[in-house]
């Protein structure tokens, strides 16, 4: 799986390449600034690349536009952004061309590397994976008079799960229950949003998404 | 000899008489002191009637005899009279005089004029010339000091259309338009072709008319043409003097004479006197003009410290203080988040870490826990600085500016929200985030305090005013006193000249609303 990195601070973006390497990912491009960044992700078309959303030279957010950029010209580019902090508006930005293949994750979790390696392969394959704490920012929102507040707590918990771009089995793994319990809890949940169900993990991804972000 | 003893015994038997009057009536030494004045002005008509009587040629001692105890009566009788007609006689003998001065140009011939008996040649029409203009000066300011405010002749000529206003300032100097026309008018000489006979005195008192209507009808634009008149008459006898003999700066009809004010300007020294009374009109005139032009006008040249200005000071001393104390209280908060959150996780860390170097090798078990504890607390410590970051400045605002991190702002809040922007461009950053923690607030005092469903967030720049207005559909009755919250963000926007007016009637809605007045950068240059 071939990677594209894009991070100004030099230490963490060799102990990203390190961190890749170790897990036995090929690094086709490790760049510092938005230019760069979109010379490497059209040259290289890579798997799937990491960004830092703020980079050189305006230290905004300019990787966000660029992995847009890169994404307009590219449709279902898999880009994984990194961020110090999580905007919903940036991940609604990220998720509004619905071709999946996007991860929007803090810096923060780069610290547990298996799950981080597990989000870069979900977005390779063109999953969707958001952050737990952009999740929970979703869900807060709608939860004073929305269908959403019908749903269960265990139904909850399961749909966040889902928004994080996890599997059912991955779910059911996580929530000590059997993956049929899973499907039936996502089934419920998909009743009660007014969802038409799906089997496809990411297609249910963005459903949830869409509706939440409507 | 004889006619002069009689005469100064009338004179005295006069104000004898005029006094014991005054003590028969009783007045108490105070009023006795105000009312001399009064009687010594009206005592004043008496040396007048006897001028008035010389002005007759030849000589008609019945006229002058018949003159004087008129004035006589007049002044003993009922002197408060006396007193008001003596500035009246004294402008009517200096108006006369120019009259006086007509005919002596005609070659006529007069006996006396005032107190100087006209010499030869062009001295007598100097020593007219002169006390025309003491006359007249003496009159009018006589009449202006001792005009009723009240009466309505004073409130016709001022200007004052209410009762129990004092005249103003302004109209006051139109007066002086009187004299600068008359001298004016003498000056050009105009109508010197016709001045035969009847049609001086005429022309005189056209002229006066006219001033007057002005000052009636006009005072203001009365005031500024006295004051203009005054100045150039001041160059004008400067040029005079400067000039001479190669004839007057401005052509004058009466090619023969110029007569300057008191000055009948026929050779060197004469043309040298007219400099002279032209630096003094020069003079008066620019001492006049910072005190007879209005307000706005003199803002033009003398910016003084108005009320408006000096009251901007303060209030900008005001909102300066506030923000040096805003921003200390803020970087001692910041200071103390950093101090008991990540610097206080960080010392954890690092005793964690250095416990687990030493446990690794006799208990890696233990040693292990103190990693997994070091990685919770490095977490921890990230959260707690990004929150910290927020609260200093938000990085989307860095990124997006306002309407992009109002907007972020509304999708964090967990109501309805109807976001409504309508700014291209970048505010200042101060003002951006001013703006943005102003809306924040209120947004959480919709979330926290009145059980809103709905807010309603509207931005907006327009004629370098941004207006922002967050309207929430809740119970209302929100105190913005008490919102020491709101309050702070006020003095925060004042530092730009914002407000903050919140709007909470009991029942709802809550309305706030933020005013700044803030100039917009260029649009974006990109945008996605």
């Amino acid at each position: 799986m071939r990677v594209v990195i894009a991070e100004d601070l030099f230490l963490l973006r060799e102990g990203l390449v390190r961190l890749l390497r170790a897990y036995g990912l090929e690094i086709a491009a490790a760049v510092d600034n938005g230019a760069d960044l979109l010379a490497a992700l059209l040259e290289h078309r890579p798997d799937v690349s990491i960004i830092d959303v703020r980079l050189p030279p305006t230290f905004t957010d300019e990787g966000l536009r660029t992995a847009l950029e890169a994404r307009r010209q590219v449709p279902g580019l898999p880009v994984l952004v990194l961020s110090q902090y999580v905007e919903q508006l940036y991940a609604r930005e990220l998720l509004s061309d619905q071709a999946g293949g996007v991860g929007y994750l803090l810096k923060d979790r780069v610290f547990n590397d298996d799950q981080f390696i597990e989000a870069l392969r979900t977005v390779a394959g063109g999953g969707t994976v958001l952050d737990p704490e952009v999740i929970s920012k979703l869900l807060s929102r709608r939860s004073r008079d929305e269908p959403i507040a019908l749903l269960s707590r265990r139904e909850r918990e399961v749909l966040e799960l889902m928004a994080e771009g996890r599997s059912n089995s991955a779910i059911a793994q996580q929530l000590f229950v059997s993956e049929k319990a899973v499907s039936k809890h996502s089934t419920s949940i998909f009743t009660k949003l007014g969802l038409a169900p799906s089997d496809d993990d990411n297609r249910r991804v963005l459903a949830v998404l869409a509706y939440l972000n409507s | 000899m004889l006619q002069l003893i009689l005469v100064v015994a009338y004179f005295a038997g006069c104000v004898a008489l005029a006094l014991r009057r005054e003590r028969a009536r009783g007045r108490s030494p105070s009023t006795l002191r105000g009312h001399a004045r009064a009687l010594g002005w009206g005592m004043l008509l008496l040396p007048l009637a006897l001028i008035a009587g010389g002005l007759f040629y030849p000589v008609r001692w019945p006229v002058i005899v018949l003159l004087l105890l008129a004035a006589g009566l007049l002044a003993v009788l009922w002197p408060g009279v006396a007193a008001k007609v003596t500035p009246l006689a004294l402008i009517g003998l200096g108006l006369y005089g120019f009259v006086i001065v007509r005919v002596l140009a005609r070659g006529g011939y007069v006996l006396a004029y005032g107190f100087l008996a006209p010499g030869q040649g062009w001295a007598r029409t100097y020593t007219v010339l002169s006390q025309i203009w003491v006359f007249l000066a003496l009159g009018t300011w006589l009449a202006w000091h001792m005009m009723d405010r009240q009466s309505r002749v004073a409130r016709l000529l001022l200007w004052e259309r209410q009762k129990g206003q004092g005249p103003g300032r302004r109209p006051r100097w139109g007066l002086l338009l009187v004299p600068v026309a008359v001298m004016a008018g003498e000056l050009l000489g105009f109508n010197s072709s016709l001045g035969q006979g009847w049609w001086h005195p005429v022309q005189i008192v056209v002229v006066v008319l006219v001033a007057v209507a002005l000052i009636g009808l006009v005072p203001a634009v009365a005031a500024d043409l006295a004051l203009a008149g005054l100045l150039v008459l001041g160059l004008y006898g400067l040029a005079l003097a400067a000039m001479w003999p190669v004839h007057a700066p401005l052509p004058s009809v009466f090619t023969d004479q110029v007569r300057y004010g008191a000055v009948w300007v026929v050779d060197r020294p004469s043309a040298v006197l007219a400099g002279v009374q032209g630096l003094a009109l020069l003079a008066f005139g620019m001492w006049l003009v910072p005190r007879a032009l209005d307000a706005r006008t003199r803002a033009l040249f003398w910016p003084a410290p108005d009320a408006e200005l000096a009251g901007r000071v303060q209030q900008l001393t005001q909102t300066r203080a506030r923000a040096v104390d805003t921003a200390a209280a803020e970087l001692r908060r910041v200071e103390r988040d950093l101090h008991d959150g990540a610097q206080a996780r960080l010392v954890a860390l690092g005793m964690n870490l250095r416990a687990a170097e030493r446990l690794i090798t006799t208990s890696p078990q233990a040693a292990l826990a103190l990693v997994g504890e070091a990685i919770a607390t490095s977490s921890t410590a990230l959260t707690e600085l990004r929150d910290l970051v927020r609260g200093i400045y938000p990085p989307v605002l860095a990124d997006r500016g306002l309407p992009d991190a109002v907007r972020a702002l509304a999708l964090d809040t967990p109501l309805h929200t109807e976001v409504d922007i309508d700014i291209a461009g970048r505010l200042d950053a101060p003002v951006e985030s001013a703006c943005y923690f102003a809306v924040a607030e209120a947004l959480a005092n919709a979330v926290k305090h009145s059980g809103a469903r709905h807010v309603q967030i509207r931005m907006e720049h327009a004629r370098g005013m941004l207006r922002i207005e967050v309207i929430d559909d809740g119970a209302g009755g929100a105190d913005p006193v008490n919102g020491s919250g709101l309050r702070g963000l006020e003095r925060r926007l004042g530092t730009f000249d914002g407000i903050l007016a919140v709007s909470s009637p009991p029942g709802g809605p809550t309305m706030v609303v933020i005013e700044v007045p803030c100039a917009l950068s260029s649009p974006k240059t990109s945008s996605c």
